[in-house]
This record gives C-alpha cells, sequence and structure tokens, in this order.
C-alpha cells in the first residue's frame, strides 16, 4: 500500500524495529520475546478492547462504558513470521489535557515508541475521533487507523470514504467492524506494513490559525531542531512547550527527551548487522 | 450504669470531637491558623497594605495599618518602628513609604497571593469564595523558590482568577488604568477588568452575581442607593458600597456590544440547535479542558435533546457525540442560538 | 546536572514565546485541532439527505430518560434483577453447601484420620481453612455468578449511562457524580466489584466520594446475617401471618438506611474533607448497541466474579485458619477466643451486642459471609455446650430455625442484640477484600483509613445511640 507519490525518504533500515527498548523497559514492557511493539489508542467506547480481542484472542471484557480500560492490558499475536507485542492503552479524548489517563497513553506513545500506534475510530463519530487522531500523528508517524463500527455506520446510513481518509491523513486507514470479526486480517496486513517499513506514513500535521502562534511554533521548533537534530516530533515538542506543559520540560531538561531518536535504532541495528 | 447519663455523656463527647476536629472551622484549625500569625505575618500584611495603598492613590495611615492586621494602635507602631529598623519602610512627617526593600518584600507576599490563588482555581475544587482566606495563610509560607516551582508548574500565569496582575519573579507588576463601576458614565461599554477581593462578604455577593473579569458592563444608572448595570447578558442591580469593588476599564468605542444576544447553553430548550460563541473564563482549570475535549470550541454546532427527569442535567448533540453536561456547566458556555 | 544548564536556555526561550503565544494558547490549539478534525470528516464522510424518520436510539432514549415511565422502567428493570438473583441463588447455593459442607467436609476429615494427621494440623486446614473458604464460596459464587453477568448485559446494551443520567440531579445534591448510582448497585452485589465500579467515574473528588461510601450498599455476603436474623428475631415480634412480611420490611429497611448513609456521608464528605478535591462533571450517553450475551456471560464470568472470588479466598483461607486458632489456643486452659470475648463483653454491653459478635466480626472481617457460623461457633464454646454444633472451633450452621433462635438466647440474644447486629452488620469497616481493593484503586493510605475507620466509627455510634435509648425505655 502506497499513500503517496512524492520520493520517500528511505528509513535507515527499512524492516528494523524503531521502538525503544530501554524505555519500554521502564515503562513495564519487556520486549526480550518480541520482534515489534505496537499501541492501541482511541476514544473510549470504540470498541477499542473488542479490537485488542480481536487480534490477541484474549477475552478481555470490552463494556459499553465511556472510559472502561484502566491501566493497560497487553497481548501478543503472530503474523507473517514476526512476533507483536500489542498494548491496549487507555481510552482517552485527547493527549492534551493532564488526567492520568491521557499521561499513560501519551507517555507509551512518545516515550516508548512503538513500532506501530492503532488509532482505533468510531466511524458513526469521525469528528471527534479524528481530534485524538490528529494528535497522535503529531507524535509518532508510524500508525495505522482502524476505522471500526463500520456496521454502526451502516445502519446508520453513513458513508465513510476511507481512501480519501487515508489519502487526507497519510496513514493507513483499515475500515472494519470487529464485533464480527470483518476486517482483521486488513488490520494486521496493515500493521505489518508500517512496522515493517512497506508503508510510509507522511501524517497530517495540524494547521495553526494564528500568525503569532504559528510563528512562535515555529521558530521554537527550529530551535530544537538545531539541538535534538534526530527528534522525530520536534513539531508536537514545540506545541507542548508552548502550553507550559511541565512534564516535557522535565523531559528536555533530564536528557530523556534529547534521547529519543532514531540514531540509537540505527547504531543498534549497525551491531547487530556486525555481529 | 444509668442509660441517661450514658447518652448525655457520649452526645456530649461526639458534640466535642466535632467542634475540635472539623476541618476549616474546628478549634484545631483555628488554632493552627493562629498560632501562624506570627510576627512576621503582621509585617507582611502590613507591607501588602503599605503597598496597595500606594498603588491606588490612597495614604498608608497608621490608623489604616492597624485596622488590617487587627492590632491595637500601640502594637503597630512597635511594629512599624521595628520595621523602619529593618530598612524596610520610612517614615517622615507622617508619610509612610515603602523602601526598595520593602517593596520587594511587599511585591512577593502579592506575588504569592495571587500565585496561590491561581493554583486554587486550576488544579484544586475549592469553592471561588474560599481562595482568598486559603490565599492569605498561604502568602506567608510559600519561598521565592517554591514560587517560582508553583509557577512553573501553573505555565506561568499573568494573572489571578480575579484578573489582577501576577508579578513576576523581578516584582514587574502590569497596572491597568481602571476606575470603579459607580465612576463609569451611564451607557458606556467597559469591560471588568479586577473584582476586588477584599471584603469577602463583598467578594462572594459579587461572584454569586455571576460577575467575573473580561465581561463587558454598560452602566444603566446609578444614585446613592442604588446602581444599575448590564454584565454578561443579565441586569444587575448593587448597592454602590458593592459596585464600587467592581473595576473597569473603558472599551475602545469601535467595539460593538452585544451584551443582551449573549445566551448560555443552559437555557438551550431542548430540540433546539446552537453555535458556540465561547467558553466562559470562569469555567478553568481541567474542566476547560474537558469541555474542549469534548469538542466544545467556538463555532461548534450543538443540539439540546433531552433533560434528566430530574430536569438537569440535559443531553447535547456535541459533534456526534451525546453528551450530558449539568446546568452549572452550560451556563458557562456562551452560544449564539441557529434558527430552526 | 550538566544536562540542567545545557538546556535551560531552550527552556527560557520557550517561556518567553509563550508570551507571544498568548494565553489562551490550549483553547486556540483545540480549536485549531477540531476545526482540522471537521474538514477531513467532511471530506470523506457522506451523511444521508434526510434524517431518518425513525431513529431507533432516540426511541429508546426517549423511553428510558421519561419523567415518569423512566423512573418505573428503572425500578422495574433493577427489581427484576435482583429478583433473578436473589431467587436464582438459592438453589445453587444449597448444592454447593450440600457439595462443600455437608459431604466434602466429612470426607476431608476421614481421609485425614486415615493418613492419621495430626489434631492441630486437621484442625486449621480442614476445621478452619477449608470450611471458611467453602462458606464463602457457597454463600457468594451463586448470587454473584447471576448478578454479574446481568448487570454486564445492562451495560453492554448502553442503559446504565441513562440510569446515571437520570438520578444525578439526586446524587448532585449531595455532592455526588450520577454514576455513583451504578457503583452502588454494583455494591449491592459485592462492596470489591462497587469499588472498582467507580473507575468510571473520573473526577477525582466524586471517585473518592463513591469509594469511601461504597461500603454503606448491603452486600451479598450481608444479605443472608440480616434474613436470618430478621425472620428469628423480629418475624416473631408480630402476629405469624405477618411474620415474613415484618422480617422482610425490617431487611429493606435497613438495605434503606444504607442508601440514607450514603448519601448522608456524601455529602458530609463533598463538604468537608473532600473539598479541596478537583471535581469536574462528564457523561457520555453512548449509542445502544444489541449486547452479544453468551459473550458477555463468558466475559463477566471471568473478569468480575471469578476475580472477587479469587480475592476473597485469598482472603478466608488465612481467616479460617485464625478462627480456628482462636477457638482451640489456650492460654491458662482458656481459649483465646474466650479471653477476648471475656475482654470485649463490656464493650459490646454499651453497644447493645456481646463479645462474641466483636469477636465474630474481628476474626471474620475478610468475608461478612462467616459472620453468623462464627458466632454460633463462639456461643457454643463459651457456654460449653459440649454436643451443639460440630466440635470446638468448628463453624457451623443448624438446619433449624428454632434451634438456631434457643442457641442464640442462650447465649444471651434480646431483640436489642438482633436489631443491633442488623445496623452493626451494615455500618462497619468494609471486608477486608474491600478495603485492598480500596487501596490498589485509590493507591493512598490514608484514604483507605478513612474509608475503612468511618463506617466503623459510624457503627459504634448508631448503635451505642440505638442501645442506650432502648435501656432507657426498656430497662
Amino acid at each position: 500500500m502506497k499513500l503517496d507519490d512524492q520520493k520517500q525518504t528511505p528509513l535507515p533500515c527499512e524492516s528494523c524495529p524503531v521502538h525503544h527498548a530501554g524505555n519500554l523497559m521502564k515503562l513495564g514492557v519487556d520486549m526480550t520475546d518480541w520482534d515489534f511493539v505496537v499501541a492501541l489508542a482511541g476514544n473510549p467506547n470504540t470498541g477499542k478492547s473488542t479490537v485488542f480481542n480481536a487480534l490477541t484472542g484474549l477475552r478481555q471484557h470490552t463494556g459499553n462504558w465511556p472510559g472502561k480500560t484502566v491501566g493497560r492490558a497487553e497481548g501478543g499475536f503472530d503474523y507473517d513470521a514476526h512476533r507483536y507485542k500489542i498494548v491496549d492503552l487507555p481510552g482517552t479524548y485527547s493527549l492534551l489535557s493532564t488526567s492520568y489517563d491521557e499521561e499513560i497513553a501519551r507517555d507509551f506513545i512518545l516515550f516508548g515508541q512503538p513500532d506501530v500506534t492503532v488509532i482505533v475510530v468510531d466511524a458513526t463519530r469521525l469528528e471527534r475521533n479524528l481530534n485524538l487522531v490528529l494528535q497522535v500523528l503529531q507524535i509518532t508517524d508510524r500508525a495505522v487507523v482502524a476505522l471500526n463500527l463500520m456496521d454502526e455506520a451502516r445502519r446508520h446510513h453513513l458513508e465513510v470514504d476511507d481512501h480519501r481518509l487515508a489519502r487526507d491523513l497519510g496513514v493507513p486507514v483499515v475500515p472494519m467492524a470487529a464485533r464480527h470479526g470483518e476486517g482483521i486480517d486488513l488490520l494486521l496486513k496493515a500493521i505489518s506494513d508500517v512496522a515493517n517499513g512497506r508503508t510510509v506514513c507522511r501524517p497530517r500535521r495540524i494547521q495553526i490559525e494564528s500568525p503569532a502562534v504559528q510563528q512562535a511554533v515555529t521558530q521554537l521548533e527550529a530551535e530544537l531542531h538545531d539541538r535534538f537534530p534526530n527528534l522525530p516530533n520536534s513539531r508536537w515538542v514545540a506545541l507542548r512547550l508552548l502550553d507550559g506543559d511541565v512534564q516535557i520540560a522535565e523531559a528536555i531538561r533530564s536528557g530523556e527527551l534529547g534521547n529519543l531518536n532514531r540514531a540509537e535504532t540505527v547504531s543498534q541495528a549497525a551491531e547487530v548487522a556486525q555481529s | 450504669m444509668n442509660p441517661l447519663t450514658t447518652l448525655l455523656l457520649a452526645t456530649v463527647v461526639i458534640a466535642m470531637a466535632v467542634l475540635i476536629w472539623w476541618p476549616e472551622r474546628g478549634v484545631l484549625a483555628r488554632w493552627r491558623k493562629t498560632r501562624s500569625r506570627a510576627e512576621h505575618v503582621y509585617r507582611e500584611d502590613a507591607l501588602k497594605h503599605i503597598h496597595k495603598s500606594h498603588i491606588s492613590g490612597r495614604r498608608p495611615t497608621l490608623e489604616s495599618i492597624a485596622g488590617v492586621i487587627h492590632l491595637s494602635l500601640n502594637e503597630t507602631a512597635a511594629i512599624l518602628a521595628d520595621m523602619q529598623v529593618d530598612e524596610l519602610l520610612r517614615i517622615a512627617e507622617g508619610e509612610i513609604a515603602l523602601t526598595a526593600k520593602g517593596r520587594e518584600s511587599a511585591l512577593h507576599i502579592i506575588r504569592a497571593h495571587r500565585l496561590w490563588e491561581r493554583y486554587l482555581a486550576e488544579e484544586t475544587g475549592w469553592e471561588e469564595a474560599s481562595w482568598h482566606g486559603q490565599a492569605e495563610e498561604m502568602e506567608h509560607r510559600l519561598q521565592p523558590a517554591e514560587l517560582d516551582a508553583l509557577s512553573a508548574q501553573l505555565g506561568f500565569p499573568t494573572h489571578d482568577p480575579h484578573g489582577d496582575p501576577i508579578p513576576d519573579r523581578t516584582g514587574q507588576l502590569m497596572a491597568y488604568d481602571s476606575q470603579t463601576l459607580t465612576t463609569l458614565d451611564a451607557d458606556t461599554p467597559a469591560r471588568i477588568v479586577h473584582l476586588e477581593d477584599e471584603p469577602e462578604t463583598v467578594y462572594a455577593q459579587l461572584v454569586a452575581e455571576g460577575l467575573y473579569p473580561g465581561q463587558i458592563v454598560r452602566l444603566i444608572g446609578s444614585s446613592p442607593e442604588r446602581v444599575r448595570f448590564w454584565a454578561g447578558g443579565n441586569e444587575h442591580i448593587l448597592a454602590p458600597i458593592m459596585a464600587e469593588n467592581i473595576h473597569v476599564v473603558l472599551l475602545p468605542e469601535m467595539i460593538e456590544v452585544d451584551l443582551d444576544k449573549k445566551e448560555r447553553l443552559g437555557s438551550l430548550p431542548p430540540g433546539a440547535t446552537a453555535e458556540v460563541v465561547a467558553l466562559s473564563p470562569t469555567c478553568r482549570g481541567s474542566e476547560r479542558r474537558r469541555l474542549l475535549d469534548l469538542g466544545l470550541t467556538p463555532g461548534t454546532l450543538v443540539q439540546a435533546e433531552f433533560q434528566s427527569p430530574g430536569g438537569d442535567p440535559t443531553a447535547y448533540r456535541i459533534r456526534g457525540a451525546l453528551i450530558a453536561l449539568r446546568q452549572e456547566q452550560a451556563d458557562r458556555i456562551q452560544i449564539k442560538r441557529m434558527e430552526a | 546536572m550538566i544536562n540542567n544548564d545545557k538546556h535551560a536556555d531552550l527552556l527560557q526561550t520557550a517561556k518567553q514565546l509563550r508570551w507571544q503565544a498568548g494565553q489562551n494558547f490550549h483553547d486556540q490549539l483545540m480549536e485549531d485541532i477540531y476545526a482540522e478534525a471537521a474538514r477531513l470528516a467532511d471530506r470523506s464522510v457522506t451523511r444521508p439527505d434526510e434524517k431518518p424518520r425513525f431513529d431507533l436510539d432516540r426511541t429508546i432514549d426517549q423511553i428510558v430518560t421519561h419523567p415518569r415511565w423512566g423512573f418505573l422502567l428503572m425500578i422495574l428493570l433493577f427489581t427484576l434483577v435482583f429478583w433473578i438473583t436473589i431467587s436464582g441463588a438459592n438453589v445453587p447455593s444449597g448444592w454447593l453447601a450440600t457439595l462443600f459442607l455437608d459431604m466434602g467436609h466429612p470426607w476431608l476429615k476421614e481421609m485425614s484420620a486415615l493418613i492419621g494427621l495430626p489434631w492441630w494440623l486437621d484442625g486449621v486446614l480442614i476445621d478452619g481453612m477449608y470450611l471458611a473458604t467453602a462458606w464463602v464460596i457457597s454463600v457468594m459464587l451463586p448470587p454473584m455468578a447471576i448478578f454479574f453477568p446481568l448487570f454486564t448485559l445492562l451495560e453492554d446494551f448502553g442503559y446504565l449511562p441513562r440510569v446515571a443520567f437520570n438520578l444525578d440531579n439526586i446524587f448532585k445534591k449531595s455532592g455526588a457524580h450520577g454514576k455513583q448510582a451504578l457503583s452502588m448497585m454494583m455494591g449491592f452485589g459485592c462492596n470489591a466489584a462497587g469499588v472498582i465500579a467507580t473507575r468510571i467515574i473520573d473526577s477525582p473528588r466524586e471517585r473518592l466520594i463513591a469509594i469511601i461510601t461504597n461500603n454503606f450498599a448491603l452486600c451479598n455476603g450481608r444479605w443472608p446475617t440480616q434474613i436470618l436474623v430478621a425472620s428469628l428475631f423480629l418475624g416473631t415480634l408480630v402476629p405469624a401471618y405477618l411474620a415474613g412480611f415484618a422480617s422482610a420490611m425490617a431487611v429493606v429497611g435497613v438495605a434503606l438506611l444504607g442508601v440514607f448513609l450514603t448519601f448522608a456521608i456524601s455529602w458530609g464528605l463533598s463538604r468537608t474533607m473532600l473539598q479541596g478535591e478537583v471535581s469536574t462533571f462528564s457523561l457520555e450517553l453512548p449509542p445502544y448497541r444489541p449486547p452479544r450475551v453468551w459473550q458477555t456471560i463468558y466475559t463477566s464470568l471471568i473478569d468480575r466474579t471469578i476475580f472477587v472470588l479469587w480475592r476473597a479466598i485469598v482472603f478466608a483461607l488465612p481467616a479460617g485458619a485464625v478462627i480456628w486458632l482462636a477457638a482451640n489456643g489456650t492460654i491458662g486452659g482458656i481459649s483465646i477466643a474466650e479471653h477476648m470475648i471475656a475482654f470485649l463483653d463490656p464493650i459490646g454491653w454499651f453497644l447493645g451486642l456481646n463479645g462474641i459478635i466483636l469477636v465474630a466480626y474481628i476474626v471474620a472481617i475478610p468475608a461478612n459471609e462467616i459472620v453468623i457460623p462464627t458466632i454460633l461457633m463462639l456461643i457454643v464454646l463459651s457456654t460449653s455446650m459440649g454436643d451443639a454444633g460440630a466440635g470446638t472451633g468448628v463453624m457451623f450452621e443448624l438446619e433449624s430455625g428454632a434451634e438456631t433462635l434457643s442457641l442464640l438466647q442462650n447465649g444471651g440474644w434480646t431483640t436489642l442484640t438482633a436489631i443491633n447486629l442488623m445496623i452493626f452488620s451494615l455500618i462497619h469497616n468494609p471486608c477486608s477484600t474491600t478495603i485492598y481493593t480500596i487501596y490498589k484503586e485509590t493507591g493512598s493510605k490514608k484514604w483507605t483509613l478513612v474509608a475503612s475507620l468511618l463506617p466503623l466509627a459510624l457503627g459504634f455510634v448508631v448503635t451505642f445511640f440505638v442501645a442506650q435509648i432502648w435501656y432507657l425505655f426498656a430497662g
């Protein structure tokens, strides 16, 4: 699946994982027996847990209650000779506020650098769900959108153009009805394509309307880029700093954020290649 | 044992326990409060009062200071003399003036007070009327380094929740050229920049009226008995002594004021649709962030769907989702009603 | 430390730029993101030209939130759920009791005699740990296995958020959240599950209120105690044809007292201890979805029933051992339990209870289910009625009510003891499973302590006043 016709910048190593094993360990995820880590994000009540169960075969209870999964569930699956660990993040409306759930989800995507982040969205309430999608796409450029509850959308006579959405968002979009097992195979393939670098995402960036803010963001982003040339999401970090996010400022101060770059994984890959 | 005796005894014991340990108002809480009113508290309150008097163009006197710190004139004079020795103030020919060092301390206290109010507003659930009292306590305890940390945690705020500027670390204070509502000409639109939070009872009443900094007001008329004005889409009537605690600045004339048309989401009847104009500034902290997360940004279409059998909350259709909001939340969202 | 200096200037720049970005940066950013989301959604979603004339969700909502029918439906549904639970649980509870207690216990005793276990090991393991656990399972499992799936079905359908919506106004008045209605309802099944269910409340203050007051929902483990005591002591106070009705009313009265206390304590907490906690309200009413019955039953059994049961067993095992040891371990020729009873008897008198009841509540803290068996065992122990019961320090229940009644009366029970036991059973510290769950959920020792001691203190106060007033008028 190719998403754009632009020239693709080749990754340092097309098939090697990007996740940050050390940070994942700190977040409580052991990657010893796994090739890739997949994070599962999404608004509450979008069938995220159903998708999780469909992927892993686990029977986690999936309630019709906003905000059901508290904390984190983990599972795993094999696909195409690779072993994937999947982490179900708490359902949140946003990643910009400061609730505990949002912090868990945000920290995992930012510091854990999952190889793929699957964002489960409710096809019947796309506008609201895209809010979270856009926010996640500021942090990571390795994402797949699972357009869930297509059965409900059909029931309400809604037509959702997933190709168009994929083009607009710059990441693969998989229409599915996880309750009935529809679209799971496509989702698996999309995950594997992104994880292995066969699909390269060009995620949509948030447009900022106010010129004053725009200028502030650009300036700060440039400074961040100078300081940490390998930081994959300097623009998002700039936005967080301008929002007065103490945690992100702390992560910069402690150097934790500076460590988040591709360089490490490249050198790891080089080591693996040499041995 | 006689049951009557045990009953009486137990009632007394429980009553005593409640009196002693009741949070805020119990004997223990009060005792802690008074114990903390050490000498430095009197000094700091005096500094604050002198500074505020200078800013508002009043003359601080021994009497006014004694009134503020609740001490006798003699005791107050002694404290002022000590402060003079410590080069915090100068007294010459009845004029009491702050030295540079004194002003610095005064600004530190003001900063502590306003930052703490901001903290209470943003990060706790304390009711608005209790902010001032708590800040009065905390301002004497916070050290400059703690203030820096607090300021950082709150995202370096520039104003306290009443609209007062918070001095920065170097004591820089943004001043307003404000006047009180009572001195405003009738029918001249103005914006509230500050509600005086002392005395507390008056402040509580202003809050209860639904007034807050940033609101646009227009005086309808004033007499020695009462002041009538429009604010926030409602007509208010206050005694002049209360209206004096409302500080306003004149609006540039170009701004078209549509005071009367501003409606709140809370008054939208089921079935009607409206566009969100703004979230009220009184909606703060996590409450505000939550509403924004739900997509209640300006320009959003909201439809009132149905009410709970008790009349509150009401379910609104917001960006495709059905969200229940309580009356007081919905009242913090300004809307423009759409024609059906 | 070096890092500190290295990036301080960057953070300084950020700080200055924040002035340029303005105070309402967060608002603006959210506005921009949502504007973008709306644009994208508009481009890819085609809505039907006309609104369908029949909107199922809206129709259901109109019924379930109807000013009159909404409440009626709610009461009917929950009555139905409780009725199915209570009537459906009796039979399997009996089976389990027969299997574990009447058959399993003697069989185990025979086995231990066969392999020649020393008497104390046999006692601790079989009369203590096994019996306590078996009791908890046979009383607890059937109602939970029925109640939780039913509740979960309502949840999956999307009905429960509407209940919270309907009842929010009432809860708001006591400073709580409408969703507390659900954690409370869950608490009638099991307080530990009720505490877990408070996760749906995302406002810190209201969630703490719901956790601390959940114990006032009369849980499954306490219903049998209430029913037994009410029918033995209160049913006999009225003419025979009214006995059943009177005792049922007494039990319902206690449950309603619990509901009243929930509101009263919520009100008090929100105005005192919890004033400073952040409070926000949000309640999403999700679309209705047809529940998938079998999967729901399966997952709710796994998720809730087994989970809660497992925790209860973990706590019941050591409790069984402690109960047996207290009854059989002796100091100066008198058992530890009797020492405790003698010590607590005067306190018990003040509360209109007695030492035995207090000891039973101390050793049976892991599960309310074993309070009555422990009480019976302790009465036999302390009145030295060697022939009654199942042997020293072995918990038991009697087949006939009359026998139980006469045993309790031998133990000095009066109508006041019965009334105060019912009150104390409602208002005392949560069972250890619940306390542990509260600690897990709040992560705070302070709130765990408050949630445990507040009801206990309240229980002492209420029983004390009832007892003293009783003594005053009844002599």
